[in-house]
């Protein structure tokens, strides 16, 4: 189970979010280059159509593959009035075969992607990890050096933590928390649900960039 | 550093496995000096594609696809596809992932379980093959593992060595059947000289497709 929420940046303000994100966590970020393979089940393969995702990241010294099954967000009333999904996630390690054993049992890919950008990992209430990334698509299947981007000057921000069903309200409120610190800059909403960009996240921006004057924070 | 060689009693045609061939097996185990160790236990899940639609089967989905956890690896889940020379080593979630598609339901649990022993540079695990729909036995199955060497080419000879040897101490007992071993295609399964768990787990699948084979016959 993880809790997550999203939203999106210009690219030109992703620089302050970073310096932000620097000062806020105090931990060095990790450089991301993400292969993602969204696969779908066959036409006649299993009761419900379902869905698998595989990703490994490129710019690790050893990139590995996993295997990642996201669930439907927990529902209710209770659900609707937090601001953060909580959501039902489990997550793999596997061989580098694992895409064709997928195929294998009939699984199709439904689209493939490239996400381009940074992390950080950091304890503020709960095991926080932010993601900032570009989406590209590639000219070819698997071509990963051939990319262009999907949604041009704009970055995707993720931010999640793993829960359970016993603290998820605590890491709910982790979240909701630190994505306060982050609001000048952007709007975070859950998933599917977008919020759009902050009218004034350029201002926001530049205070940020002009503050720090080149020095680290 | 290891290296494994899965045998498997074959009974004499006409003639089925009994619990009192394993017994003498035993003994056979202990006229050796071997030191009983633990229990042993390893499982293994067939698994069968779920059609949306029952009327219309699966044709092209593969019918032999097997999940099998082995005790020394109790982290690690593998797959294996034999029709399409397919092994896979993940996570156990991977397990649950499974079960979360639906797209595959496992349909029979098989348990290899009995004793480990020691002698010297190698390590004897014997016990019986059992399913969990009906606990009686199925087979006798025994895994020979020297442990100072890794290499496959290098160690064949003193595995083919000790196969003789251990041919010879059975025989004494004039028990209807031999041990047999399966000489697996490795580089099928793109799968090098160096052994690991994932050797053990198409020699497991072979075995069974063997021991099924024998059923049916």
């Amino acid at each position: 189970m993880e809790c997550a929420v999203e939203g999106i940046i210009e690219t030109q303000n992703v620089e302050a979010l970073e310096i932000l994100l620097q000062g806020l966590c105090g931990v060095p970020k990790q450089r991301l280059r993400v292969h993602e393979l969204c696969l779908k089940s066959g036409p006649n393969l299993g009761p419900v159509s379902s869905e698998v995702r595989l990703l490994c990241n490129l710019e690790d010294p050893r990139p590995t593959w996993t295997v990642r099954h996201v669930g439907g967000a927990m529902r209710g009333a209770g659900a609707e009035q937090i601001s953060v999904a909580v959501r039902n996630t489990v997550e793999s390690k596997a061989t580098k075969n694992v895409l064709r054993f997928f195929y294998a049992l009939g699984y199709k890919l439904e689209y493939e992607l490239l996400r381009m950008g940074f992390a950080f990992h950091f304890q503020r209430g709960a095991q926080i990890k932010v993601t900032v990334t570009s989406t590209n698509k590639m000219a070819k299947l698997h071509a990963v050096d051939e990319i262009m981007p999907l949604t041009p000057g704009i970055h995707l921000v993720e931010v999640t933590a793993p829960a359970s069903a016993d603290n998820y309200s605590e890491v709910v409120s982790a979240i909701s928390s630190f994505c306060e610190y982050l609001a000048p800059l952007l709007h975070l909403s859950k998933p599917g649900v977008s919020a759009g960009v902050v009218p004034t996240a350029g201002a926001a921006a530049s205070s940020l960039t002009s503050d720090r004057g080149g020095k680290p924070l | 550093m290891t290296i494994k060689w899965l045998l498997y009693w074959q009974p004499n045609s006409g003639t089925a496995v009994n619990s009192q061939i394993l017994t003498e097996v035993s003994q056979c185990v202990e006229s050796i000096n071997a030191t009983k160790g633990g229990r042993w236990k390893s499982s293994l899940t067939y698994y069968r594609p779920q059609p949306k639609d029952q009327s219309m089967p699966l044709t092209d989905c593969p019918r032999d696809l097997m999940g099998i956890s082995l005790q020394e690896q109790p982290n690690k889940f593998y797959f294996i596809i034999r029709s399409q020379q397919i092994v896979l080593e993940a996570d156990s979630m991977l397990q649950m992932i499974m079960e979360k598609l639906q797209s595959y339901r496992s349909r029979a649990l098989v348990s290899f379980e009995g004793f480990l022993y020691h002698l010297g540079d190698f390590q004897l695990r014997v016990g019986k093959v059992v399913t969990t729909q009906a606990d009686n036995l199925r087979g006798i199955v025994m895994e020979v593992e020297y442990l100072p060497i890794s290499s496959i080419d290098k160690s064949r000879q003193i595995l083919e060595e000790f196969f003789d040897m251990w041919q010879e101490i059975v025989s004494k007992k004039s028990l209807p059947g031999i041990f047999t071993h399966i000489e697996a295609n490795y580089a099928d399964y793109g799968l090098l000289d160096h052994y690991t768990s994932q050797h053990t787990v198409v020699q497991y699948a072979a075995m069974m497709n063997q021991l099924l084979a024998t059923v049916r016959t």
